[in-house]
């Protein structure tokens, strides 16, 4: 089971935490907004000082207002009974109590202060990346849609899925916030240790040396959790995919009894995920209880070397060293440990955005194979001739699936093309559109190499039926449509009717507005390719290229579809692909194809004459017919 | 008997969620116990302080007394690491435990489920709960249970406080009702605003997969700038619930850090008063402002706990919309356990079938007996493949009964009614997994030999043959890499493989070529001699030779017969003849 993504391209990416030109990519989505960014980044200074400032007003207010030393003096003297130092105390404490008074409410403002600037600055960011997000959301999405089928097909749905999805939820949540988070910490660092520097530096650097320690246990760490992580995140893509194609194919999971095994599958993908997991965790228990110990540490040895100060009499700034120093350089400790407590998180959400950001730039780096050349005129107004010059054409090296096909088609011309079931009739059809671009050979309309035009406006002009229709959950309507606003709605009813679709089409609940579920599961297969057609006409193509598209439908049905056909595409190049002769024997010419060659071109009576391949099929189809025949 | 193969309790999330987590219970016990333990021992840190600060006022510190409160410190320090690993690895891990269980569930529960559900319910959407809802209830589970358990720590050092200066706390806490309520509309906001948020979210993943599920008609039209701007619009208004919700996070955790800031600063200001007063004893404050500070990051870690348990309720609540869902079709007290489908005769007892409200099918009644080859015509949308859904009771009737060997099929065990069958879908749907994986997926246990005959019948032997992988050739999605052709027999080598009761072939060869269809049908009828077997299809020449043959139009069976007698009725199947024979004669002229 584990090589069932084989026939898809491997989903890998190098890793590296942090990549200069990741990073620079990703900032240029911020750079239309980068005042508010720098707003925000000088928002998180300001902060950063404020907050920091804190502690030394803390420091302040014990040193000399609480634990004023001497008011301390006159307490004891009025405690041992010197009665006259009684109003002098008063008048101190007094004093005291205005000078806290006055610290206090500088603190507070402080924090009020931080508070607004905070969420000022969270909101920025917020916006900010969203705002980013979007456009680059909106990117990949728009870049899918130039992809060619070859890319398509080598790629689950899923997985692209996610690239527009969770990988630029991913990037939206931690990237902006990440890189503000990143810049929100190192500024409070550095402000922390310049105060605690200028202060006392002894004490800090006394304090700081546990710190080398919580770097090594951060490399060794990131060590493991990051392997283990990018485990993880193949197990998930795994588990996804997984479940992704059971709920696709849930119908067949069902009818053939297959719940139990296909369970027992997710169930042991899923149990692969989780065990990874486990390891990860076990790396995060180990961590976080390292540093916090070394935190502790710090503490310890600020209550240690700041109690050996004070009690050698230590003089900082004028004044000796106290309590109310302790309590400064533990507060900064602990602001200091926060950052840094975090960073393994914040590294670990930074290794998810980088793998993010790399398949999604992957993605968004992966050229259109099946480019526009530069300049390339739009398609208009195409007579509709079309010619295969010598194609050869392989969707595998080596494995050629066209072999040298020749085949000119008049304008107005109508050619039916049969053969066996992978003779290369669709592929023919899918060069046509230029859904893949052959290896030798050309294709031309209109006597211009298809690899000339726009390919958008090429394709608008070639209306394909594709052997598997494909709805869109919606409306009928939107269907036939497909988000073409010019389209009016009597046409669309027109063009219904046309094809014999508008009778079951008016008895549905609501009619035009009937919900047709995914891939338009609540029709019948026949009525899906019936809306196909009615779509394909609707648009009005220069050439129609229908491939099989009656397969499904009943021969009565069929029979109004071609009338419809005749009607509505005079004058215009159709080639029709199917099995059925009834509908092919009516085309100027029919070409039979066998393993990628064309074996016979001719109309429908010399085929006959000539006896081949044609003549078998033929004889085969109504043998049934002519025993019965009087 | 239908049992829910899942825990969940719909429109209680909050339940469900304590329910996926008892099994558990005892990790919790135990980290919780871990937690409190650490705690207290934490809890000696304003202890130390106070003493520190004692011995100072006192005059009676020595290096002897630092080192001894030093080694105290390292002493707690340490035990507290060894608490925390554990309690990481209990709760954490069994957070992981939970989410593997509900994610087995979710999968589980989703393959009960009958047609008609996946009918109205897109696949991106199911995704969308499976991964963005399921995390955010994961990260209720995990960080959000570990994150209470630590709010243990809150009532310890409240008492801790209480017990330094009682009148102090009293002054502290006064703000807290204000918090209270600021805390309850913000928490409301939350909740009704992440609602929208996921929603939107999943309605975006469908929208995607849709788009790419159908890029082929998406480039044929050439509607991709289109849909890019259909999708634009979609994201838009996903950015914008998402800023709503940011701008509420963004106002509470501020908002949170400054109440509990501002508290710290009444501790100040009151309590230096006091000690000024000198009716607070200096080492007491201390203690106490040390301890206040134990309290604040628990105090802010408890907003992004909120946020945890906002997104996870919410989470939880739109996974549980799904385990609502019951099956519609499902074996009940009737079914007969033990019964298993030995003949393979079906009758229709004037059955009438209705998808929504619209009648597809109308009083059928039809006998198939065991071993009889019965073909169904029709046009377009008349009910044929309705009427093998029924067979295979991926649907329940409205009206009258389908009886399989005599017996309602609706006491028919599944297991044992879809063992019978072996069915060829009209569209077909391959894994992305490797052609022999496909072929067996009805018969894992198929041996090769079996294999080979399954792909001769179909024949597929020489398409196989000729693929530089051969039968292990992988598969992309949905099968992109093989012909509509090749799809359609491989589709009934998988059939015909599991050697079914009843095989059903449903328009089954619309994409094999007549030379092709020729060759299977002559090894098919070997195949149907010795089962009950039905054929749709559009080709007399397919269904002219069936024991019976039944023309369907509009829900209601018109005509049926053998060929010769339908022939002789000159209704709808005589035109149906003639229309074909009429279209080779005019080549004749
Ligand atoms: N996307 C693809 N990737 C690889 N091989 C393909 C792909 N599509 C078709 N083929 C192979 O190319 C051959 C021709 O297929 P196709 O043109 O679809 O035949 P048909 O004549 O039945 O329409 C088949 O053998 C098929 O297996
Ligand atoms: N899942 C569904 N939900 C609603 N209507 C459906 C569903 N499947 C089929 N129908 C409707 O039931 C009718 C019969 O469909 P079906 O049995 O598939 O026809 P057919 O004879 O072509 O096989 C059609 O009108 C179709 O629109
Ligand atoms: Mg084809
Ligand atoms: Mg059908």
């Amino acid at each position: 089971m584990s090589q069932t993504e084989a026939y898809h391209v491997e989903d890998e990416v190098q890793q590296r935490a942090y990549d200069a030109q990741l990073m620079r990519r990703l900032l240029a989505y911020v750079r239309p907004y980068r005042t508010f960014m720098v707003a925000a980044v000088l928002l998180l200074f300001v902060s950063a000082l404020f907050s920091s400032v804190v502690p030394l007003l803390n420091w302040r207010a014990i040193s000399l207002y609480i634990n004023n030393p001497a008011r301390i003096e006159m307490e004891h003297r009025v405690q041992s009974g010197d009665s006259a130092a009684a109003p002098a105390l008063r008048d101190q404490a007094a004093t005291d109590k205005r000078g806290l008074y006055k610290v206090v409410v500088l603190i507070a403002v402080l924090m009020v202060a931080e508070a607004v600037i905070r969420f000022a600055q969270m909101l920025i960011v917020a916006w900010l990346g969203q705002k980013a997000m979007l456009k680059m959301r909106v990117e990949i999405f728009s870049h899918l849609q130039k992809m060619s089928l070859r890319f398509l097909d080598r790629n689950p749905v899923g997985r692209l899925v996610t690239r527009v999805t969770n990988d630029v939820e991913k990037l939206q949540e931690t990237i902006i916030s990440g890189i503000v988070q990143v810049i929100n910490d190192l500024s409070i660092v550095f402000v922390i240790l310049g105060f605690m520097l200028y202060n006392n530096w002894r004490l800090a650097l006394i304090m700081l040396s546990p710190i080398p320690f919580v770097f090594v246990t951060g490399v060794v760490f990131r060590k493991y959790a990051r392997d283990s992580y990018l485990e993880i995140r193949r197990r998930i893509a795994r588990l996804n995919s997984c479940m992704q194609e059971n709920v696709s194919g849930m119908r067949i999971v069902s009818i053939f009894n297959r719940e139990a095994l296909r369970f027992e599958q997710y169930r042991r993908f899923n149990a692969d995920h989780r065990d990874e997991w486990f390891s990860q965790v076990r790396y995060y228990a180990i961590y976080f209880p390292i540093v916090d110990f070394l935190g502790t540490l710090s503490v310890a040895l600020i209550i240690l070397y700041g109690g050996h100060q004070i009690l050698r009499g230590q003089v900082l700034f004028g004044a000796a060293a106290d309590i109310g120093m302790f309590f400064a350089y533990v507060q900064w400790s602990e602001r200091l440990y926060g950052p840094i407590r975090t960073l393994a998180d914040r590294y670990n959400l930074l290794l998810e955005a980088m793998a993010s950001s790399e398949r999604v730039f992957e993605l968004l780096d992966t050229p259109e194979d099946i480019p526009n050349r530069p300049g390339a005129p739009a398609v208009s107004n195409l007579r509709g001739e079309v010619q295969f010059n010598d194609i050869w054409f392989a969707y595998e090296p080596g494995q050629w699936v066209l072999k040298g096909i020749q085949l000119d088609i008049r304008p107005g011309e109508r050619v039916a093309i049969v053969g066996h079931t992978g003779a290369g009739k669709t592929s023919l059809v899918n060069i046509l559109s230029r859904f893949y671009d052959v290896q030798r050979g050309s294709v031309c309309v209109d006597g211009i190499d298809v690899r000339d035009y726009e390919k958008t406006s090429l394709r608008r002009n070639i209306g394909v039926v594709l052997q598997d229709v494909f709805l869109f959950s919606g409306s009928i309507e939107q269907n036939i449509r497909l988000s073409n606003p010019d389209l009016p709605s009597d046409k669309i009813r027109a063009c219904a009717e046309y094809v014999n679709a508008g009778k079951f089409i008016e008895r549905l609940p609501s009619a035009y507005a009937y919900n047709v579920g995914e891939r338009g599961a609540n029709l019948s297969t026949g009525q899906r390719q019936l809306l196909a057609f009615a779509r394909v006409l609707a648009h009005n193509p220069r050439i129609l290229v229908l491939d099989e598209a009656t397969s499904s439908i009943d021969p009565e049905s069929e029979a109004l579809i071609q009338d419809a056909i005749a009607k509505l595409m005079q004058d215009r190049t159709s080639i029709v692909i199917a099995h059925r002769l009834s509908t092919v024997q009516h085309a100027d010419r029919i070409v039979v194809m066998h393993h990628g060659e064309i074996r016979e071109i001719g109309t429908h009576q010399q085929l006959l004459a000539r006896r081949g391949l044609y003549y078998t099929l033929y004889r085969l189809q109504y043998k049934d017919q002519d025993i019965s025949r009087p | 008997m239908y049992r829910p193969e899942h825990k969940a309790i719909p429109g209680r999330p909050f339940l469900t969620i304590l329910r996926y987590n008892r099994p558990y219970l005892k990790s919790y016990l135990i980290g919780g116990i871990l937690s409190v333990f650490f705690v207290v021992i934490g809890l000696g840190l304003p202890f130390i302080v106070r003493g520190v600060v004692r011995s100072f006022t006192e005059g009676q510190v020595t290096m002897r007394l630092l080192w001894l409160y030093f080694a105290a410190l390292i002493a707690i320090a340490v035990t507290t690491g060894f608490a925390r690993y554990w309690e990481r690895m209990l709760i954490i891990r069994a957070s992981r435990k939970c989410e593997y269980d509900l994610r087995n569930d979710y999968f589980r529960h989703i393959q009960t489920l009958s047609q008609d559900f996946f009918h109205r319910t897109q696949t991106g959407d199911l995704m969308a709960r499976a991964t963005n809802d399921l995390n955010y209830v994961r990260m209720f589970i995990g960080p959000g249970i570990m994150g209470t358990i630590d709010m243990i720590q809150l009532p310890l050092t409240l008492a801790i406080l209480a017990w330094f200066s009682s009148r102090l706390l009293l002054y502290t806490l006064i703000p807290l009702p204000f918090v209270s309520i600021i805390v309850y509309f913000i928490i409301m906001y939350m909740h009704r605003q992440s609602q929208r948020v996921q929603a939107q979210y999943a309605d975006l993943t469908a929208q995607v997969q849709e788009n790419l599920a159908g890029a082929r008609v998406v480039q044929a039209y050439g509607i991709g700038e289109r849909e890019t701007e259909s999708f634009t619009a979609e994201s838009e208004s996903y950015m914008r619930e998402n800023v709503k919700l940011a701008a509420v996070m963004s106002l509470a955790w501020p908002l949170i850090g400054l109440i509990v800031g501002l508290m710290i600063v009444l501790v100040l200001w009151l309590g230096g008063f006091m000690v000024i007063n000198g009716v607070l004893a200096l080492d007491d404050f201390t203690g106490f402002v040390v301890a206040m500070l134990l309290l604040l990051w628990p105090l802010v870690e408890f907003g992004w706990i909120l946020t945890l348990y906002q997104r996870g309720i919410v989470g939880m609540a739109r996974m549980n919309d799904i385990f609502r869902e019951k099956p519609s079709v499902r074996d009940d007290e009737d079914t007969q356990q033990a019964f298993t489908v030995t003949r393979g005769g079906i009758r229709f007892d004037t059955v009438s079938f209705s998808y929504d409200s619209r009648a597809v099918l109308q009083d059928l009644d039809f006998t198939i007996l065991p071993g009889q080859t019965v073909a169904i015509v029709g046009p377009t949308g008349s009910g044929k493949t309705t009427v093998v859904s029924l067979i295979m009771r991926e649907y329940d009737v409205n009206a009258g009964t389908v009886f399989i060997d005599d017996l309602d099929v609706r006491r028919i065990p599944l297991r044992a009614l879809r063992q019978a069958v072996g069915y060829v879908p009209q569209d077909t749907f391959l894994f992305s997994e490797s052609i022999r994986e496909n072929i067996t997926f009805g018969k894992p246990d198929a041996t090769d030999e079996q294999i080979r005959y399954a792909c001769e019948v179909a024949q597929l032997t020489e398409t196989i043959d000729a693929l530089p992988g051969g039968i292990d050739t992988l598969l992309g999605e949905r099968g992109v890499n093989l012909s509509g052709g090749q799809k359609q027999r491989l589709a009934i080598a998988r059939a015909v493989i599991a050697d079914p009761k009843i095989l059903i072939l449903d328009d089954a060869m619309s994409s094999v070529d007549t030379q092709t269809e020729e060759k299977i049908l002559e090894r098919l009828r070997l195949v149907m001699e010795q089962r009950t077997s039905i054929i749709i299809s559009h080709r007399i020449s397919t269904v002219r030779n069936a024991d019976l043959i039944l023309v369907v139009d509009d829900g209601r069976i018109v005509e049926r017969g053998s060929h010769e007698s339908l022939l002789a009725l000159r209704g709808l199947y005589a035109d149906l003849h003639e229309r074909q024979l009429l279209e080779e004669e005019l080549e004749h002229l």
